[in-house]
C-alpha cells in the first residue's frame, strides 16, 4: 500500500436499530443502553456496547457479536410497545476498520463528509456514503470504522484496497 | 533560427538537459522548460496549423492563454490536444503538431485557405444540412484534424479523485493568493491554495519586480514556507479549480501529485468562502494576419525572456496600447534582444511608461496594419491611426498588448455577475452569489502592491482579523486607451485564435441578425472549445459594441463554462475504471455459483445473480431448458436474496399499509400475507410485492430486488408529507434475511429432508403463509410464497447462515435431482404464468386493470395512492378503449419472437398498437410462448395479431390469456 494505512474487515457486530421517541426507548432498555447521545452523529458507550444517534429518533445499538443474545433477550424486540421499535440488524453491515497515519486520506478518497476534527469529533458517528454507496462513518481510535451494506462487502473491500495503492 | 537560448537566467536548471522529440524530429531543452519554452528555444516557429483555415500557428502565448500551439502527445505520455505552453518538459517527450498532415510545414489541409473567403462563420452549418448534419460530420471533424483520443490507457499510473473541504479556498497563488493565504491561515482558518503553475508566484515569475526591497520571488518562497509550516493549510500546485458549482462546491484537479504511480487527482471541495486570485490574462489587437508565427502576446514574451531564458525573436516591435508592453521592451532590452519600436495606438503615452524605456523609438498614435511573412513573421506594416503614410518595420517577433481581462471565469461560473470597468477596459467581479471574493489582477488589481492590498484586505474581512501591514512594492502603474481591432487591417483579422474566427465573421453574424454576444459565438464558434475566450473573448465583445454602437459593457459576456482549462476523463473518474467502474452486490452464495460456472450478471439494484448453470457443451437455452425443467418436473432452488424486504412497526401500520397498497392489509392475521400492487400517484404500478403480519404490531413487506431503495424513500416521503403523526417505524433488513428458495413439486420432500420444526402440510402451513422456526437447524423464517408457479418455500436466514443453508439444501435435494436455478430459468417460469414483471410489463404506463389485475383494486377502501387517478382516467370520454393490455402470444409459426418486437395493424407498416413484453420456450408447452401489451388486448383473446420486426418480417401470433400453465394455481397452492 503506498498509504500507511492498514485496512482490517472486521467480524460480524451486533447491531440492533432503535426508532422512537428516546425517552420511550430508555424506559424499555432500562440499564441495558449506554446513555443516549445528546447531539446527533455522535456516539456513546458504556464499556459493553456503543450506542449511536443516526438520525431523527432513530439510533444503532452496536455490540460484539457475543452479546448479541443478551441483547435480544434484554431489549425484548417482540415484546417493546408500539411507540418504539428494535430490529435485530447485526447481518445488513459489514466493518471496515481503517487505522494508521493516513487513514484520513482513505476517507477522503472514498467519502465526500468532512472529517477534519473539528467537524468529525472523537466521538462522531454518521451515516454518508462510501465510494457512492450508503455508509457509516465512525471515527475511532487511530482512524476510522466504516460499515456498508453487507452484500457491498466485496466492492468495498476492492475499492478499499486499491485506495490504499 | 528565430529564438536562442539565454546562456543564464530565468528558473530553469541550465545544466540539466533533457531529450525530446517534436514531429518525429529530435530536440533539447533544459529541466524547468516547457515545451513551447524548447520548442522557442530550438527556433521553431511554426508548431501547428489552424483549426479551420489550416493556417500557418505558432506560439502566441505562455501559459493557460495559449490559443494556437495544441499538440499531441504520444508514447508513454499519450494525450491530445495539450497547450504546448503548459505541458513540463521532460526527458524523451514525444510529441507532434495537431491539425495538419503529413507536417505542419507542408500540410494538405493548407488548401483550405485558397477557399477561405468562401467558408466564412456558418458555412458548414448551412452548407451540410441535408438530409443531415449528421451524415458529414465525421468527415468534417476529421479534416480539422484535432488529435484524438488515446486509444489505450496510459500503460503505468492511475488516478484518484477525492474530496476536500476548507473554510478557504484561494484558486491562484500569485502574490495576492499568497498574500490572502497568510492572513487567513494565521488567523486559523482551514484554507487551501490551489494554483494551477508549476511552481507559485503567479506573474510574478515572469517579471523583475521587487517586495519590499527583496526580489519579489524571494517574497514568495518566504510565504510558501510559512504556509507549509502552518497547520490546516493544504497547498496544490501544478493544480486547476476548474469548475465551481451551488454552495461553493469546487472541482479541481492536480495534474503532478507527489504521491507515486499516481498520475492526477481530482477533488471536489466544499469551501467556506472562495476568493478568485486568478490573475489577468493578456489580450491581443486585431489587424491583418495577425495569426502568424512570430506574432505574440508581450506577456508571454516577458515570460519567455525572464523565466525560461529563451529570447523568442532577434528583432522585435511591440504594438500596445497600454502601459504593461513598455516593461516587457525594457526586458527585451536588458536580456540583450533588439527591440525597433514600440507601437502604441495611444496619441499621448504616459510618461512613466517612456520611462522605462527612454532609448526606444515609440510610435505614439499609430497601429500595425498587418502582418508579413507566411510560416513566420518577416515583417509589420505600420501605419497612423488617424491615417496616413503606411511604413514597413522588418522583425521576427511582434509583442502584442491589447490590454489585460481579469481571469473571471471561476468567479462567473458561480454565478457571480461582472461589471465592466471603464478605466481598466475590461470585465470585473461585481456582485457575488455565493461566499466568493476576488483579490488581485483577478479584481482588476493590476499593480503589484494593490493586488497584495488587495489580498490582504479580502483574506482579513472573510476572517474578522485586522489587515496587516502591506510590503512595498514598485510597479508601474497601469494605464490603458482600449483599441479593440485595426480599422485598416489587410487580411484576415483573427478574435479567436484557436477557433479561427475574424473580424469578418463576426460583422456577418450581425449582418444575419445574431446581434446578442450569446448569438454571436454560437454563430461563430468563438469563445468555444479549449479557449473558452480566454484572450478572444472581449475582443469579440468589444467588435460587436464598436459594431453596434454600443458601450461593451452594454454588450455583456457570454457565459462562462467549466472547465476553464481541459480535464482528463481519467482524473474525473478516479479510482472508477473497470471492475470499480460501477457498484455491484454479492450474496453469500455467490461464491458458490461462480465456483460452479454460472453465468452472472445485474439483476437490477447492482446485484449480480447467477443468469444460468451451463454444462461443459451446452447451450444457454439447453441450460435453462433444463432448469425450468427441474422446477416443473422436480426441484429447483434460487437465491431469492435480493429481494428488498422492510419490517414496519407501530399503531398505524395496517393504515399506512392500505394507503400504499391497492387492496387491503389492514385486515391480514398474524402469520399470513397477500400480494399487492404500490401505484403512483397517477395511477400506474410502482411495484409489486407481498407484505405479511408478524403479529399485533409488526408486519413484514418485500419489494422487487430494483426497487428496494425507491420504494424506501416513497415510503418515508409518504410518511413526512402525506401521513404526518402516524406511527409507523421502518427498518430496512434486505440484508438481515437471505433466502434459499426451494420449488417445485419435490420441494416439500426436500424441506422434510433438510429438517425443520416447522409443520409443512398443506392444512398447517397454507399458501400465502409465513412461519418462524428452524430448517436444518438453523434460525429460519420460511415463507409460502411463488414466483414460479410451483409449489414453494422460501428459507429466510441471516447471511451468517446462508452457506450453511445452501449447502444443506444441495445436500438434502440430491436425491431429488434439485438444480440450481438461474435468473434466466426465472424467467421462463414466470412468462409460462403471467406472471408481470417489472420492466417488462409494467412499464410504467400501465395501471392494474391494463394487466388483467382489477381484482387487486380495493372497492372497499375509501381511499388510496393511485385510486382517483385510475378512476377519473377509466371515467373518461374513452374509459378504458384504446388502453394496451396484457395478453398471452403464440407465434404462429412456432418460433421466438425478439422482446420489444411491436404489434402493427395487420403487420404492416403503420403506428404500433403494442408490443411483445417477453418470450421463452416453455418446457410444459413445448413451443414458443410470450406476453404482450395489446391495444383493447383482453377483448383480443383468439385474434391473431402482427408482429412486425425490423426489416419488414412480419410474424402472426394468436392472441391468449396471459397465464399459460395451471391458470387455477393449484400447483403453487399445492
Amino acid at each position: 500500500m503506498s498509504h500507511d494505512v492498514t485496512i482490517t474487515p472486521l467480524e460480524t457486530q451486533a447491531l440492533f436499530d432503535l426508532r422512537g421517541p428516546a425517552t420511550v426507548l430508555r424506559d424499555w432498555a432500562g440499564d441495558s443502553l449506554p446513555a443516549f447521545p445528546q447531539r446527533p452523529n455522535t456516539g456513546s458507550s458504556n464499556g459493553r456496547a456503543t450506542l449511536m444517534f443516526l438520525g431523527p429518533d432513530h439510533w444503532i445499538l452496536r455490540a460484539d457479536l457475543a452479546r448479541e443474545d443478551a441483547f435480544e433477550a434484554a431489549l425484548r424486540p417482540v415484546a417493546a410497545p408500539p411507540e418504539i421499535s428494535i430490529v435485530r440488524i447485526s447481518d445488513t453491515l459489514a466493518f471496515f476498520r481503517i487505522i494508521g497515519p493516513e487513514a484520513g486520506e482513505i476517507l477522503s478518497i472514498a467519502c465526500p463528509l468532512d472529517l477534519h476534527p473539528r467537524c468529525f469529533g472523537h466521538d462522531a458517528a454518521s451515516f454518508t456514503a462510501a465510494f457512492g454507496i450508503k455508509a457509516l462513518v465512525i471515527r475511532c481510535e487511530g482512524g476510522f470504522e466504516l460499515a456498508v451494506d453487507r452484500s457491498y462487502l466485496p466492492m468495498m473491500t476492492e475499492c478499499l484496497t486499491a485506495a490504499a495503492g | 533560427m528565430a529564438g536562442k537560448r539565454l546562456a543564464k537566467g530565468g528558473r530553469i536548471d541550465h545544466d540539466r538537459p533533457l531529450r525530446f522529440t517534436f514531429n518525429g524530429r529530435a530536440y533539447s531543452g533544459l529541466a524547468g522548460d516547457t515545451l513551447a519554452s524548447a520548442l522557442l528555444a530550438n527556433g521553431l516557429r511554426l508548431t501547428a496549423r489552424s483549426f479551420k483555415y489550416h493556417r500557418p500557428r505558432g506560439i502566441v502565448g505562455a501559459g493557460v492563454e495559449e490559443p494556437s500551439a495544441l499538440v499531441e502527445l504520444t508514447g508513454a505520455d499519450a494525450a491530445g490536444n495539450l497547450q504546448a505552453t503548459t505541458v513540463p518538459l521532460t526527458d524523451g517527450l514525444e510529441a507532434r503538431s495537431v491539425n495538419c498532415w503529413p507536417s505542419p510545414a507542408f500540410d494538405l489541409g493548407a488548401v483550405a485557405q485558397l477557399a477561405g473567403r468562401f467558408i466564412p462563420a456558418g458555412f458548414y452549418y448551412k452548407t451540410f444540412k441535408w438530409p443531415n448534419w449528421q451524415l458529414y460530420a465525421p468527415a468534417i471533424r476529421r479534416a480539422a484534424g484535432l488529435a484524438a483520443a488515446p486509444r489505450t490507457p496510459p500503460a503505468e499510473g492511475r488516478y484518484e479523485a477525492r474530496y476536500g473541504h476548507c473554510d478557504l479556498l484561494i484558486a491562484g497563488a500569485g502574490p495576492a493568493g499568497l498574500m490572502a493565504a497568510q492572513v487567513a491561515a494565521r488567523a486559523g482558518l482551514r484554507v487551501m491554495i490551489v494554483d494551477e503553475g508549476t511552481e507559485p508566484g503567479g506573474a510574478l515569475l515572469s517579471r523583475r519586480l521587487q517586495i519590499a526591497g527583496a526580489p519579489a520571488l524571494q517574497w514568495v518562497e518566504e510565504a510558501v514556507a510559512e504556509l507549509a509550516a502552518l497547520p490546516d493549510v493544504i497547498h496544490l500546485q501544478q493544480a486547476t479549480v476548474w469548475a465551481c458549482r451551488e454552495h461553493n462546491y469546487l472541482m479541481a484537479t492536480e495534474r503532478a501529485p507527489e504521491r507515486p504511480g499516481l498520475m492526477e487527482r481530482s477533488w471536489r471541495i466544499r469551501a467556506g468562502h472562495v476568493i478568485t486570485a486568478t490573475g489577468a490574462m493578456e489580450r491581443a489587437i486585431p489587424f491583418g494576419n495577425n495569426d502568424r508565427p512570430g506574432v505574440m502576446l508581450a506577456s508571454a514574451v516577458q515570460s519567455y525572456v525572464n523565466r525560461y531564458a529563451v529570447l523568442p525573436g532577434r528583432r522585435a516591435v511591440i504594438f500596445a496600447n497600454n502601459n504593461s508592453a513598455y516593461a516587457v521592451a525594457a526586458d527585451l532590452l536588458a536580456a540583450g534582444g533588439q527591440v525597433v519600436a514600440i507601437i502604441d495606438s495611444r496619441a499621448d503615452v504616459p510618461e512613466a511608461a517612456r520611462a522605462l524605456v527612454p532609448q526606444l523609438t515609440v510610435r505614439a498614435g499609430h497601429v500595425v496594419i498587418s502582418a508579413h511573412g507566411a510560416r513566420a513573421l518577416r515583417g509589420v506594416r505600420i501605419a497612423p491611426l488617424a491615417g496616413g503614410p503606411e511604413e514597413t518595420l522588418a522583425c521576427d517577433l511582434l509583442a502584442v498588448s491589447g490590454g489585460w481581462n481579469p481571469a473571471v471565469h471561476l468567479w462567473s461560473q458561480s454565478r457571480s455577475t461582472l461589471r465592466y470597468d471603464e478605466a481598466l477596459a475590461a470585465f470585473l467581479p461585481d456582485r457575488p452569489a455565493q461566499a466568493f471574493s476576488a483579490a488581485g489582477a483577478a479584481a482588476g488589481a493590476f499593480a503589484l502592491e494593490d493586488a497584495l492590498r488587495s489580498g490582504a484586505e479580502v483574506a482579513a474581512r472573510i476572517a474578522n482579523v485586522a489587515v496587516p501591514e502591506i510590503p512595498d512594492a514598485q510597479d508601474l502603474p497601469y494605464a490603458i486607451a482600449p483599441h479593440w481591432r485595426v480599422e485598416a487591417a489587410r487580411g484576415k483579422a483573427f478574435l479567436d485564435l484557436q477557433n479561427d474566427v475574424t473580424v469578418d465573421d463576426v460583422h456577418l453574424a450581425l449582418r444575419e441578425g445574431y446581434s446578442d454576444v450569446e448569438l454571436v459565438k454560437r454563430y461563430t464558434t468563438a469563445g468555444m472549445g479549449i479557449d473558452q475566450g480566454k484572450t478572444g473573448n472581449v475582443n469579440v465583445i468589444g467588435t460587436v459594441a464598436l459594431a453596434r454602437g454600443l458601450e461593451p459593457g452594454a454588450v455583456g459576456t457570454t457565459t462562462f463554462r467549466a472547465p476553464w482549462t481541459p480535464v482528463s476523463f481519467g482524473a474525473i473518474a478516479g479510482m472508477r475504471d473497470g471492475q470499480l467502474a460501477l457498484p455491484w452486490r454479492h450474496t453469500p452464495v455467490t461464491q458458490w455459483n461462480l465456483d460452479r460456472g454460472a453465468v452472472m450478471y445485474e439483476a437490477g439494484a447492482r446485484w449480480r445473480r447467477p443468469g444460468y448453470f451451463p454444462r461443459p457443451g451446452e447451450t444457454m437455452q439447453e441450460a435453462v431448458d433444463r432448469e425450468c425443467r427441474a422446477v416443473r418436473f422436480g426441484v429447483g432452488v434460487y437465491d431469492g436474496s435480493p429481494l428488498g424486504k422492510f419490517e414496519l412497526k407501530g399503531r398505524c401500520v395496517g393504515r399506512f399499509l392500505d394507503f400504499l397498497y391497492s387492496n387491503i392489509m389492514s385486515s391480514l392475521t398474524p402469520g399470513n400475507g397477500r400480494y399487492g400492487l404500490m401505484l403512483s400517484d397517477d395511477g400506474l404500478i410502482m411495484d409489486d410485492g407481498v407484505c405479511f403480519r408478524l403479529d399485533a404490531g409488526r408486519w413484514m413487506i418485500s419489494t422487487s430486488t430494483g426497487h428496494a431503495e425507491a420504494i424506501h424513500s416513497h415510503m418515508e416521503e409518504q410518511l413526512q408529507m402525506r401521513c404526518p403523526g402516524w406511527n409507523v417505524l421502518i427498518t430496512p433488513v434486505t440484508s438481515q434475511w437471505t433466502n434459499a428458495t426451494i420449488c417445485g413439486p419435490q420441494a416439500r420432500a426436500v424441506m422434510e429432508a433438510l429438517g425443520t420444526d416447522i409443520d409443512l402440510s398443506p392444512e398447517a402451513f397454507p399458501f400465502m403463509s409465513l412461519r418462524d422456526g428452524h430448517v436444518a437447524g438453523l434460525p429460519a423464517r420460511v415463507v409460502r410464497v411463488s414466483f414460479t408457479g410451483e409449489l414453494s418455500f422460501e428459507v429466510n436466514v441471516a447471511p451468517r447462515h446462508m452457506r450453511e443453508l445452501w449447502d444443506r439444501v444441495m445436500e438434502a435435494g440430491a436425491d431429488f435431482g434439485i438444480l440450481p436455478v438461474g435468473s434466466e430459468a426465472s424467467h421462463v417460469l414466470r412468462v409460462e404464468k403471467g406472471f408481470l414483471s417489472l420492466g417488462h410489463e409494467v412499464d410504467g404506463t400501465v395501471d392494474a386493470h391494463d394487466l388483467g389485475m382489477g381484482w387487486v383494486m380495493s372497492r372497499k377502501k375509501d381511499d388510496y395512492l393511485g385510486k382517483r387517478a385510475v378512476a377519473i382516467r377509466r371515467a373518461g370520454s374513452h374509459g378504458g378503449a384504446g388502453r394496451r393490455e396484457l395478453v398471452g402470444v403464440l407465434p404462429e409459426p412456432d418460433c421466438p419472437i425478439p422482446e420489444g418486437a411491436p404489434l402493427t395493424p395487420g403487420g404492416r407498416r403503420e403506428a404500433t398498437e403494442g408490443f411483445v413484453t417477453a418470450c421463452v420456450w416453455s418446457v410444459v408447452q413445448e413451443r414458443w410462448v410470450g406476453l404482450a401489451l395489446l391495444e383493447n388486448g383482453h377483448a383480443r383473446q383468439g385474434e391473431t395479431a402482427y408482429v412486425r420486426l425490423k426489416g419488414g418480417a412480419v410474424i402472426p401470433v394468436r392472441v391468449s390469456a396471459p397465464c399459460h400453465y395451471d391458470p387455477d394455481g393449484q400447483r403453487l397452492r399445492s
